[in-house]
């Protein structure tokens, strides 16, 4: 097992504290349903990520908290609807209880568009007109009907059913990378970085959001759930990375796109260390 | 570890994983770092192009000038000149592919609506896709002009150039499609340009979808070629350059600035009996040629030594540009205004300056050069664009039309006279030659009216000059060669002297005392080719003249005498007729590739009957050897000659 990265807890700590503040709540079922899944224990991988991109193109990490935080909604948004019993029905998310489990599904379900629309809401509030509507739309994007929702789309057409490698990977990119995708592209546009550096870290999310689902799926096969946080053998019945090349198989392939990854940071030098210690966790997680 | 078995199927996933955009680090940081979030699609589209036409400009510079080389030969003449050029044209080319990207990003832009936006993948692949075939199409068609016929008869070579244009219009086409999705997405507002350029790179980096593209845009270049390759149904089989002797020696004269009605009126009152004799006895008129052609000696006298048209031969005007830089030099382009202000306009800039025509333009053979490859002794005397002087084993004597001014100056060769032996014996011989001519003009001025002291003076000039060629055709014509020719200005200079443009209108009396005295030197001439108008038993004595500049709007003449000349008769012919004419009297077969024929009917009907006309081929290219070229160049020295003597202004 490799540990999170030591520089992890002072980010995750500016991301925790964001989300404390815009997931304040009233303590309404619906606040605490949100609540519940954005607080859950958690890696923050994606704003991370946004935080590491912004700091490597010189913006001010501070700067992209609130963006940083709104990856994080939409990820929790996700996360909910996607183990809702007509979804993939899973009992266990974040070592805890599926949230449609604790407070219903019908609270369950506006949980999730409240996140959603908290993220939106966030972007616009914290940034000014023309950036916040940038960001917007990226994230409507990395939602839409090619990113999370399409990927989703296309998972539950394939249940039970014999997909193909292109598939599985479309299924993939909309899940995951879309959003890993938009996570460093976000952090990057704030520090007003240029095309090639933005090139690069998309380079980097792409390569990087690929070996995460990878690693996912190992995980479900061969995962502790008290390390995962969720029930392992949920995807027996899906066609996964596993699928295709066993375990170690996929292994190796996650090892390939994290490094990968990491040569697509080359043009920053050793000031991506930081993205490469992330791939490396990426790439020997076990939770 | 890994499973046995399970190697290959990991390989497997690996490849779909690269053809899928994965398993690549590369983006295009060349082409989108100038497309920073802050700038306006406008100026992404105007620095991206920037980059591409730099990229476009190292590739296309070397390509362009390897086929620029062909198509003009007397550009590039040597490998300095040929990096110079290939720097002229990058940056020529560069500045083309810039301004298409640029336009080709903002026509994309421009278009994308949202719906458009939404597809900007395939739409900047559109554009991709066009640059990449307008720039193979062009390749293409580049590399078949300069190879005119060439083509699949050295199937490697051309492969090879193929290749490379395939490569090129990928590579160009490929960065075209990334400023474009640039510029599209910049327009449309958001970043998601930057989540998504890496999938061009990536996919577009896929082997084998570059391998396929790369086939079939092969596949395409060749098909162009095989479709635009010249046809040519009357092919005949191959046949040697092989010369069946007549037995007959052909001594050329050319005399420039000859009027038919003059010549007509002093044949008819006996003045000019030897004159007279070959050109209004058998001959043929060669026909109006266009009043460039004739006002132009370098073009026209090229033509007539080549048998080839101006567009064929290349020496399109006695004015040329050298580029800056480079020791080749080409032709001074459309006569027109705007061609004139172009001309002036890089001559300011010191981009261009003027030049000579010489050899270097001339992309075809010679009379004297094919019958030289035949095996054939010959002698060419100042002959318009003849120098530099070709210099092998096989080539035969060349006085060029430099070879005076350096036998004045003295110094080393550049190339003025082949072989570089004879240079010496007529350096050491050149006072007496002088002075010799000289006293021939001094004694022509005495016993002839040449009117007041401006027009005796310039007639004596023509005379001396005259007499200078036909004394070095004597010097260098010892060994009796097959056929030599020599080139006579001294008429045309004198007229064009003496009647040419003026600023100020002259006296109706002067001109006709110009007239007269210039009549008087159609009877020097005759004078003069006394020995060389009486053929010897073996000889055909052909005098071919021109209008010249100032009469141009006049018919030239070919006259023969001599062994086998018909008896008084007239044809009609071309100035592309002389010197298949001369090849055939020679017994040298006759490329298709000229544009005249042999005058049959000035041969007697013995000839005409034991040599039939055989035709071949072609003559191949001329040589690319020069002779000698140690001395210091007299380029500056010749437009001052020239200009001192009326032919540049």
């Amino acid at each position: 097992m490799i540990a999170v990265p030591a520089f992890f807890t002072e980010y995750q700590t500016l991301v925790n504290a964001e989300l404390d503040r815009l997931v304040a709540g009233d303590g309404t079922p619906v606040w605490r349903s949100m609540a519940y899944t954005v607080h859950a224990p958690s890696k923050r991988v994606r704003p991370v990520l946004t935080l590491l991109a912004a700091e490597l193109c010189g913006g001010v990490p501070a700067r992209a908290v609130p963006v940083a935080a709104v990856m994080e909604l939409v990820h929790a948004s996700s996360l909910i609807l996607d183990d809702l019993p007509s979804m993939d029905d899973a009992p266990l998310r974040r070592g805890r209880t599926s949230n449609h489990l604790e407070f219903g599904e019908a609270i369950a379900i506006l949980a999730a568009f409240g996140l959603l629309n908290l993220a939106y809401g966030t972007l616009a509030r914290a940034y000014d007109a023309a950036l916040a509507a940038r960001l917007s739309s990226l994230v409507a994007d990395a939602v839409g009907t090619d990113g999370l929702i399409g990927g989703q789309a296309v998972d539950l057409l394939a249940t039970d059913q014999e997909i193909s490698f292109e598939t599985l990977e479309r299924i993939h990119r909309g899940k995951t990378g879309a959003l890993f995708s938009a996570a460093a592209t976000s952090g990057a546009i704030i520090a007003g970085a240029p095309a090639d550096a933005l090139g690069s870290l998309a380079a980097y999310a792409k390569n990087l959001g690929l070996a995460f689902q990878i690693i996912d799926d190992v995980l479900d096969v061969e995962g502790d759930p008290a390390e995962t946080g969720k029930a392992v053998r949920e995807d027996a019945k899906k066609t996964t990375f596993v699928s295709f090349s066993g375990v170690d198989g996929a292994r190796q392939l996650a090892l390939e796109l994290c490094q990968t990854a990491d040569r697509a940071l080359e043009p920053f030098g050793r000031r991506a260390d930081r993205l490469r210690d992330l791939s490396k966790f990426v790439a020997g997680r076990s939770w | 570890m890994i499973e046995p078995g399970l190697d290959r199927r990991v390989d497997e996933l690996r490849q779909q994983l690269r053809a899928l955009g994965y398993l690549d680090a590369g983006v295009n940081r060349f082409v989108l770092g100038p497309a920073t979030d802050t700038r306006p699609p406008f100026a992404i589209a105007l620095l991206a192009s920037f980059r591409v036409g730099c990229l476009a400009a190292l590739l296309l510079g070397p390509a362009a000038a390897i086929g620029l080389n062909s198509r003009l030969p007397g550009l590039v003449t040597g490998p300095r000149d040929a990096i110079v050029v290939a720097i002229y044209l990058g940056l020529l080319l560069g500045s083309a592919v810039s301004v298409v990207a640029f336009l080709a990003s903002l026509l994309v832009a421009s278009l994308a609506g949202e719906g458009i936006a939404r597809r900007a993948r395939p739409w900047s692949r559109v554009a991709g896709a066009v640059v990449a075939v307008a720039c193979l199409v062009y390749l293409t068609l580049w590399w078949r002009s300069a190879n005119a016929g060439f083509g699949w008869a050295a199937p490697i070579w051309t492969a090879f150039a193929l290749a490379v244009a395939v490569a090129i219009s990928l590579l160009l086409g490929h960065v075209v499609t990334v400023a474009a999705f640039a510029v599209i997405l910049a327009r449309r507002g958001n970043g998601e340009l930057h989540g998504a350029a890496p999938r061009f790179t990536s996919s577009s980096s896929s082997w084998k979808m570059t391998l396929a593209a790369a086939l079939v845009a092969f596949a395409g270049a060749a098909a162009v070629l095989i479709v635009t390759a010249p046809r040519d149904p009357g092919r005949a089989a191959h046949v040697p350059l092989a010369v069946v002797s007549s037995g007959l020696r052909i001594r050329l004269i050319a005399i420039d600035g000859v009027d038919p009605g003059v010549l007509e009126e002093l044949a008819s009152t006996g003045r000019i009996p030897r004159l007279a004799a070959a050109l209004t006895g058998t001959r043929a008129p060669l026909g109006l040629q266009d009043t460039d052609t004739t006002r132009d000696p370098a073009r026209g006298w090229t033509t007539i030594a080549t048998g080839r048209t101006p567009e064929d031969h290349g020496v399109g005007g006695l004015e040329t540009r050298r580029v800056a830089g480079i020791q080749g030099s080409v032709v001074a382009g459309e006569r027109s205004p705007l061609g004139h202000a172009i001309r002036t306009a890089t001559d300011l800039l010191r981009l261009t300056r003027p030049a000579i025509a010489s050899g270097n333009e001339r992309r075809v053979k010679t009379m004297w050069d094919v019958a030289s490859d035949a095996g054939l002794r010959t002698a060419v005397v100042n002959w318009w664009a003849t120098w530099p002087a070709p210099f092998n084993s096989e080539s035969g004597i060349v006085v060029s039309d430099r070879a005076t001014l350096r036998l004045e100056r003295g110094g080393a060769l550049d190339a003025e006279i082949a072989p570089a032996s004879l240079y010496e014996p007529l350096r050491a011989r050149w006072p007496a030659i002088r002075n010799d001519a000289a006293a021939r003009g001094r004694a022509a001025a005495a016993s002839l009216a040449w009117g007041d002291s401006d027009t005796r003076t310039t007639l004596e000039r023509s005379a001396e000059l005259d007499a200078i060629q036909l004394a070095l055709t004597r010097e260098v014509s010892t060994s009796l060669p097959d056929l030599s020719a020599v080139y006579l200005p001294g008429l045309d200079i004198a007229q064009n002297t003496l009647l040419g443009r003026r600023d100020a209108a002259l006296a109706p009396s002067v001109v006709a005392a110009r007239l007269q005295a210039l009549r008087d030197y159609y009877i020097f001439l005759d004078r003069l080719l006394a020995d060389v108008l009486s053929p010897a038993a073996d000889e055909l004595i052909v005098v071919v003249t021109e209008p010249g500049r100032v009469t141009a709007a006049a018919d030239g003449l070919m006259g023969v005498m001599g062994r086998s000349a018909a008896p008084k008769r007239e044809a009609a012919g071309r100035v592309t007729d002389v010197a298949p004419t001369v090849l055939h009297a020679l017994g040298v077969p006759i490329s298709r590739e000229l544009a005249g024929a042999p005058l049959t009917a000035l041969f007697d009907d013995g000839f005409a009957r034991r040599y039939p006309v055989r035709q071949m081929e072609t003559y191949g290219r001329p040589s690319t050897n020069r002779s000698a070229r140690s001395g210091q160049p007299l380029d500056q020295e010749m437009i001052d000659r020239l200009r001192s003597l009326g032919y540049v202004k």
